[in-house]
């Protein structure tokens, strides 16, 4: 206060302010500190959100200058849902024959997100396990395997465009010789889903590692001393001691990522496979924007159909983990 | 014991004969080398695509179409300049390292005050709002793309006036991916910064410094392991996004695109040089690379903590 008082509170309009933030209660300076968090995520979080909400009631019009005309009500959402929307971009290559085209991004998006989830959350217990343990060398284990989530998409996606390019990748000539794989399988649907699954697990295991890996170190040591003194199996100490302690932890991670692969777009780009041959819904969204026909109303009613799916997952998650044994977590 | 090594005595034995022997004494030992064999198993998965990828870029660049497996085709490490002759990589990585630089300090910033504000100080609506910063990091970025565009692009008016050009300036790349990455900083923060004593913090009131003072003097620097947790997450986590980086600018480096464009001119433009493209991208990987290197404990305990602690 004493310097306060030297600086002529009133003639300066720093020292002004400042005493101005002094006399504020701690409510009052606690939501004025906020302030410039939620300034930054309303502009680029709330308001866009809302807008496009807005922008999927109104019309598409594909000629003149506006992208969009009058309101329209929920039509959009009618004519999306039921497959019957013509300014959705169309792939070059269909992936399950005949299914329209935002089921078939609908269809990717979903079966992308529950095949790498599933996948990294084994491969995520393994990496875990030998991140736990205690053994000369152990932090340049541990810097191998968080590397790969610390790899720019950009440059995951050329890894594994160059990794299956037949020319100079070694993995498409022997997946063809076994049948598995196309010629080109970069142009090829159903391999290139693939690619895309194994590019996604190779990057983000690591992030569902450290996350086991937490959970794994909360659980009290004293436990497995007694089960293994009364003669418990490594399995069934994982089994009736690791598993449900960490189910919590397990839950948010695998919400995470849920949510994480649900937005699937910059490694089907990168990768070079492109979004005409795996469509994604963010995939859907940009091209309809970007497309030829640049049908803002239907891009943003399939944003927003995202953004409801996706809270979908969310709830059903949490429904998950008050539903589990250990429902009182939290 | 003493049995086995008189066994090995009697009759001339190659090591592993004698390990299985040891082993079938001790089933510990079994389980040791199984650990080992799924420790390599996964030095292998992570390690070996970015050792490949290294040994396309020292291939000889006529050469690399034939094939490239545990060793480079030829030997040609000139591909390392080339790549900055072709088109200007240093520029595109100059402008990521603007992008990623300028993002962690606004972030940290913003986020160190309310981080304060929801770890420090009682207020109403607290869970609430902490709650919105939990929902929003969990929207799609696709959800909120069409009116950014728009926006950045100088397709809306607000009262008759339209917002200055953001599309391919810092601005319209840093703002947008402060929004994504602020709520997992303002997590880590928040737990860091309630963490500091009350005591500390009133000494510090009651010596005279100010409010503000007091965060950025006292909690701050206490907390300096946090901040620094934060930042290296953020920044790491706007060098590697893709989304708003390729559609928020152009392709030129001129016109401040970022390395996500750089790398994939590389794929577009250069289509037979599997070299310059590897070799572009090992250098676009080695400041991550020395980051996780570097700051390995902190980027595990910052993922673990913010994301667990909701």
């Amino acid at each position: 206060m004493a310097t306060e008082q030297r600086q002529q509170p009133g003639w300066n309009p720093v020292s002004r302010l400042l005493d101005w933030m002094e006399n504020l209660s701690e409510e009052s300076y606690a939501y004025l500190l906020l302030t410039p968090a939620f300034a930054v995520l309303t502009a680029i979080a709330l308001w866009p959100l809302w807008r496009t909400f807005r922008i999927s009631l109104l019309e598409d019009t594909l000629f003149g200058p506006a992208q969009t005309g009058g309101f329209v009500g929920l039509e959009n959402y009618v004519t999306v849902l039921t497959n019957q929307n013509p300014l959705l971009s169309r792939p070059l290559i269909d992936l399950t024959g005949a299914t329209p085209f935002f089921r078939q991004a609908l269809l990717v998006t979903i079966a992308f997100a529950v095949i790498s989830v599933l996948f990294e959350t084994l491969i995520g217990f393994g990496q875990a396990y030998i991140m736990a343990k205690e053994y000369r060398g152990r932090r340049w284990v541990r810097v191998a395997i968080i590397l790969p989530w610390a790899i720019p998409i950009v440059i995951q996606g050329m890894l594994f465009f160059l990794l299956f390019n037949p020319s100079v990748g070694f993995l498409s000539d022997p997946l063809q010789a076994i049948g598995l794989f196309e010629a080109n399988p970069l142009t090829n649907s159903m391999n290139s889903f693939v690619i895309i699954t194994v590019a996604d697990i190779w990057k983000t295991s690591a992030f569902m590692a450290l996350l086991i890996l937490a959970g794994m170190q909360s659980v009290d040591k004293s436990l497995y001393d007694v089960a293994e003194v009364a003669g418990a199996s490594p399995w069934q100490r994982f089994r009736h001691i690791t598993l449900p302690l960490i189910f919590p932890a397990l839950m948010v991670a695998m919400l995470f990522r849920t949510i994480d692969a649900m937005r699937i777009y910059g490694i089907i780009e990168a990768s070079g496979v492109g979004c005409g041959t795996v469509p994604s819904l963010s995939c859907l969204v940009v091209d309809t924007m970007f497309g030829v026909t640049q049908a803002y109303a239907a891009a943003a009613t399939v944003a927003f159909l995202t953004a409801i799916i996706i809270a979908l997952v969310i709830v059903g998650y949490l429904v998950a983990l008050k539903l589990s044994p250990r429902g009182s977590y939290q | 014991m003493s049995r086995q090594q008189a066994d090995a005595a009697d009759t001339p034995r190659g090591p592993f004969t004698s390990w299985v022997d040891s082993a079938i004494e001790n089933p510990k030992k079994v389980y040791r080398a199984m650990f080992f064999v799924v420790v390599i198993f996964f030095l292998f998965t992570t390690l070996f695509p970015i050792y490949w990828l290294l040994m396309i870029a020292l291939s000889d660049s006529n050469r690399v179409s034939e094939g490239v497996g545990l060793l480079p085709v030829g030997f040609d490490p000139s591909s390392f300049v080339e790549i900055f002759q072709q088109i200007p990589l240093h520029l595109y990585l100059f402008n990521s390292f603007v992008f990623a630089a300028l993002t962690t300090v606004f972030v940290l910033v913003v986020a160190s005050l309310a981080g304060y504000a929801f770890g420090r100080l009682e207020f109403r609506g607290k869970r609430t709002l902490l709650l919105t910063v939990l929902i929003i990091s969990f929207f799609p970025p696709a959800s909120f793309f069409i009116p950014l565009f728009q926006l950045f692009s100088q397709q809306i008016a607000f009262l008759g006036l339209t917002p200055p050009e953001l599309y391919s300036t810092p601005p319209g790349v840093v703002i947008p991916l402060s929004a994504i990455f602020m709520p997992l900083a303002i997590f880590i923060l928040t737990t860091f910064y309630s963490q500091i004593p009350d005591g500390l913090e009133d000494a510090a009131r009651i010596e005279g410094t100010t409010r503000l003072g007091a965060l950025f003097r006292v909690i701050v620097p206490l907390s300096a392991p946090g901040v620094a947790t934060a930042g290296i997450l953020t920044f790491i986590a706007v060098y590697n996004e893709f989304f708003f980086s390729f559609l928020l600018t152009g392709t030129a480096a001129q016109d401040w695109a970022p390395i996500v464009d750089g790398i994939i001119s590389y794929q577009s433009q250069f289509q037979v040089r599997y070299d310059l493209m590897a070799a572009a991208s090992i250098v676009a990987v080695v400041p991550v690379a020395i980051l996780v290197v570097v700051a390995q404990e902190k980027i595990v305990s910052g993922l673990t903590s913010g994301a667990l602690k909701e």
